[in-house]
């Protein structure tokens, strides 16, 4: 044999193979998923749902609501949303997003690829007033939930706005941001336009992970169903808030014998022993969440539903009193922070705010430290269910540059105004515009 | 200082191989119309070289540049004090502990790393570059080289492909290699097994190892850290044997499959990399297992440490009865093995484990010799000693994960 054939004999099945596999993933597959399996994606909180496009798109379109949240959503006992709304068959079913660290950039940029399905929708987001230090987003967290197929779909959708320059440039300060894509952003961030080579290969590599997001992101879902239906059981077959309550306390009662804050027996044992204990003591009485970097990206946030008009209801939960006393955080900062968040909500009309943060001493209301449990979820409930009862409105906002800015970042505290009082927010206005 | 470069550790992701691939074509070309283009080999080496060593890394970079200065130096003076005729034992002794001493630093530093050696801070691949020094010292001992070029030697040291984890080569089978292409029709016959490699290299490390080492690893894990706790006591649990099964798995595909990638790395640019895997749990007993495993690591020790030792021993007569002087040999071998993958005691364990078993192993062999004929020896025999040489080892393996270490005491 001569060897070129040989030769051929060795590349040629390389090539084919490569050829194939470029066919493979840049053809535009569909793809359905199953109810089932919709199901499980909504209650896995798994990271490859988090940063795909096709399974959110998918279950959006059946019925699902996106809670935007982080760790509190996996605090699953039987008031949890996912438990309640299978139980009483409501006509929405929670599709969790976020987890431990997912903040407001995350989360903005998980909410790329589902403007289209969310339009005139519904969303609940849970706002913690842990996610605003000084610095905002943990670069580190921020890896995690990084998604390079949203980051493509932000950067080929983006304008020359306030908006997106500002997102641009927060993810330039994501070391998980590389190659073409960092490139891209750098051109965002400077409010130019793409040239047709970016535009090409960025096109292209959205669609490879389109593809890849259609045929693997129902890899490795982590199946909580069984755990849903079992704890369902718990509830009483009626729904009543005060039945509701009972179970909650049993519950609580039951799982929380081991230590006088309130803690989670599991959650005590694993996380918090003698050393930690002693460590916490105090550690946290210099924390200040009214001044951070993250109302600019929780304003990111706002402005994308704003262009979706969803109609959003926002739950601000508290912080376990008892732990907040041991670890020495301020109550009177926290509810400043919390003043404030409620201010940048109103002021540009997302109204539907349930603010829970005063209850964080209330028996039984949080699961452990800071994540909210069964007394709170009945809480939850509450402002869900006749949220959910409404009709689907088109909602129009009016967002404001102003809260990108490093002024209001950096603004000890805003009080309430009276959002009927016409005359205080004119005179802010006024000073908004200036700032901006 | 700006760190904001692109950084590529070798073989780490898919894409790296597009990169290595485009950039391997000329010399793929050249070499199949038998030219070897050093100059290009050079340039692409120290590309890939600096994108190992530059951003964040560029200390390493540092050390690696100073540390080579050290080891030249070194070998330069040791081969023209051998060149002057002379050799003293303490002389030769000196040089190699000498080049042993900055990866003995660095692995008393990683042990402690509270406490800063000033100075001393480790590169990726220190200790695979250390084995190739010492050899070479070694062997200009011996007289088995009397001459070493400059060039070649640097070459032979910061070979790309091989730097970070191995195979080892051998000095004097490198020089032979390095400066000639191979004939056409051997090349062709090296390209066919480069590809092959490549893909093994690819489902042992892309698609194996990481099923065991990224998708099951941390849940059991989990699991066995769980139910061990609950279970008390010494902490043992069903998931504790499967976490065994399962460490060993990832750990044969992705050392397998690293080494599979640089050996057909190598082949593609013309230099036959010693293979460093051979079907090791296919072994019958423990000593056919080393034979198997990490081989050029198990030859490296056995030429330069096992072999030389007993050499020793037997020449001032230290022990006399030659099982005893194996025995002891196999714990030193291992010992220092174990010392060497880190100061823990858990890599310490691991290595007098082996040295144990081996030493077991060759008792029973000795116990089989005396009574040749009254044994059975048949198929079911084999299967069995395949089972019990690969339970043994995946137990060692359990040992080296250092998972009893965190299940046992909280620490990694």
């Amino acid at each position: 044999m001569n060897n070129k054939r040989r030769l051929w004999q060795i590349f040629g099945p390389v090539l084919c193979a490569f050829i194939l596999l470029l066919v493979v993933f840049l053809l535009p597959w569909e793809r359905t998923f199953s109810k089932d399996s919709v199901y499980q994606a909504a209650n896995s909180q798994t990271t490859t749902i988090f940063k795909g496009s096709r399974m959110k798109q998918n279950a959006y379109q059946d019925g699902y609501v996106p809670f935007y949240g982080s760790s509190e959503l996996s605090r699953m006992d039987p008031l949890h949303p996912s438990v309640l709304a299978e139980k009483y068959h409501r006509s929405y079913r929670p599709f969790l997003l976020g987890g431990p660290g997912s903040q407001s950039l995350a989360q903005f940029l998980g909410m790329q690829g589902t403007a289209e399905q969310l339009k005139n929708k519904k969303a609940v987001v849970i706002v913690s007033p842990q996610w605003f230090t000084k610095r905002g987003q943990d670069p580190n967290a921020f890896s995690l939930y990084y998604s390079p197929l949203q980051a493509c779909n932000f950067i080929l959708q983006a304008r020359n706005t306030r908006t997106d320059r500002y997102a641009a440039k927060r993810f330039l300060k994501m070391p998980e941001v590389k190659g073409i894509i960092k490139s891209g952003m750098k051109t965002v961030a400077r409010g130019g336009k793409l040239s047709t080579i970016q535009r090409l290969a960025l096109d292209g590599r959205r669609r490879m992970l389109n593809n890849e997001d259609k045929f693997f992101s129902t890899f490795q879902l982590r199946d909580r169903i069984q755990k849903i239906r079992a704890q369902g059981k718990l509830l009483p077959d009626k729904y009543s808030i005060a039945g509701l309550d009972r179970v909650a306390d049993e519950q609580a009662e039951k799982h929380t014998n081991s230590n006088d804050f309130g803690i989670n027996n599991v959650f005590y044992k694993k996380r918090l022993n003698k050393r930690t204990l002693d460590r916490l003591k105090g550690s946290q009485r210099d924390f200040d969440y009214t001044k951070s970097a993250e109302y600019g990206d929780f304003e990111l946030m706002l402005d994308q539903f704003a262009k979706q008009h969803t109609n959003v209801l926002f739950i601000i939960p508290p912080v376990n009193a008892k732990w907040s006393e041991y670890t020495g955080l301020s109550q009177k900062m926290y509810q400043k922070a919390v003043s404030k968040i409620k201010y940048q909500l109103r002021s540009q009309g997302f109204d539907n705010i349930k603010d829970l943060s005063k209850r964080g001493a209330q028996q039984h209301f949080m699961e452990d430290t800071i994540h909210l449990g069964w007394r709170g979820w009945v809480a939850v409930d509450q402002a869900v269910r006749p949220f959910m009862k409404k009709a689907n409105l088109p909602y129009n906002y009016n967002i404001h540059n102003y809260f990108y800015s490093k002024k209001w970042q950096r603004k000890p505290y805003a009080a309430l105004v009276n959002i009927t009082d016409k005359n205080t927010l004119k005179v802010d206005q006024k000073d908004n515009l200036k700032g901006n | 200082m700006n760190l904001d470069f692109i950084n590529l550790q070798p073989y780490a992701n898919p894409q790296y191989f597009i990169y290595l691939m485009i950039a391997l074509i000329p010399m793929i070309i050249g070499l199949y119309y038998g030219h070897r283009f050093k100059v290009y080999e050079a340039v692409f080496s120290l590309v890939f070289l600096f994108l190992i060593f530059d951003g964040i890394k560029w200390r390493e970079g540092m050390n690696l540049i100073i540390y080579l200065v050290i080891q030249f130096v070194l070998t330069f003076a040791y081969l023209h004090y051998r060149k002057v005729g002379k050799n003293k034992t303490w002389v030769f002794c000196l040089a190699v502990i000498l080049a042993i001493a900055p990866l003995a630093l660095v692995k008393v530093q990683t042990a402690m790393p509270q406490k800063q050696i000033p100075g001393v801070l480790g590169f990726l691949g220190i200790s695979y570059i250390t084995f190739k020094t010492v050899q070479v010292i070694m062997e200009i001992r011996d007289g088995a080289i009397k001459k070493v070029n400059p060039i070649t030697y640097l070459r032979f040291l910061l070979f790309f492909p091989t730097i970070s984890s191995g195979p080892i080569d051998r000095y004097r089978r490198f020089a032979k290699e390095c400066d000639v292409a191979p004939a056409r029709d051997q090349y062709v016959s090296d390209l066919g097994y480069a590809v092959r490699y490549l893909f093994q290299g690819f489902l042992y490390k892309f698609v194996l190892g990481w099923f065991f080492g990224t998708y099951w690893l941390p849940r059991i894990s989990r699991s066995a850290l769980i139910v061990g706790n609950m279970n008390g006591g010494l902490k043992l649990s069903w998931w504790l044997v499967a976490y065994m099964y399962c460490y060993s798995m990832y750990l044969f595909f992705d050392f397998a499959g690293y080494s599979l990638f640089a050996v057909a790395i190598s082949y593609f640019m013309g230099i036959h990399t010693p293979m460093n895997f051979n079907k090791p749990f296919m072994s019958k007993n423990i000593k056919e297992f080393w034979n198997r495993w990490h081989m050029t690591l198990s030859f490296w020790f056995r030429d330069y440490i096992y072999m030389r030792f007993t050499f020793f021993a037997m020449k001032k007569k230290l022990i006399k009865n030659r099982i005893r002087l194996s025995q002891v040999s196999y714990l030193l071998l291992f010992g220092i093995m174990g010392f060497w993958h880190g100061l823990t005691w858990y890599y310490i364990v691991y290595g007098i484990f082996h040295a144990l078993a081996i030493i077991i192993n060759d008792s029973w062999l000795r116990f089989k010799k005396k009574h040749k004929g009254k044994l059975p020896s048949n198929r079911f025999t084999k299967y069995f000693a395949i089972f019990v040489t690969f339970n043994v080892v995946c137990f060692s393996f359990l040992i080296f994960s250092g998972f009893l270490s965190q299940l046992w005491f909280g620490w990694k």
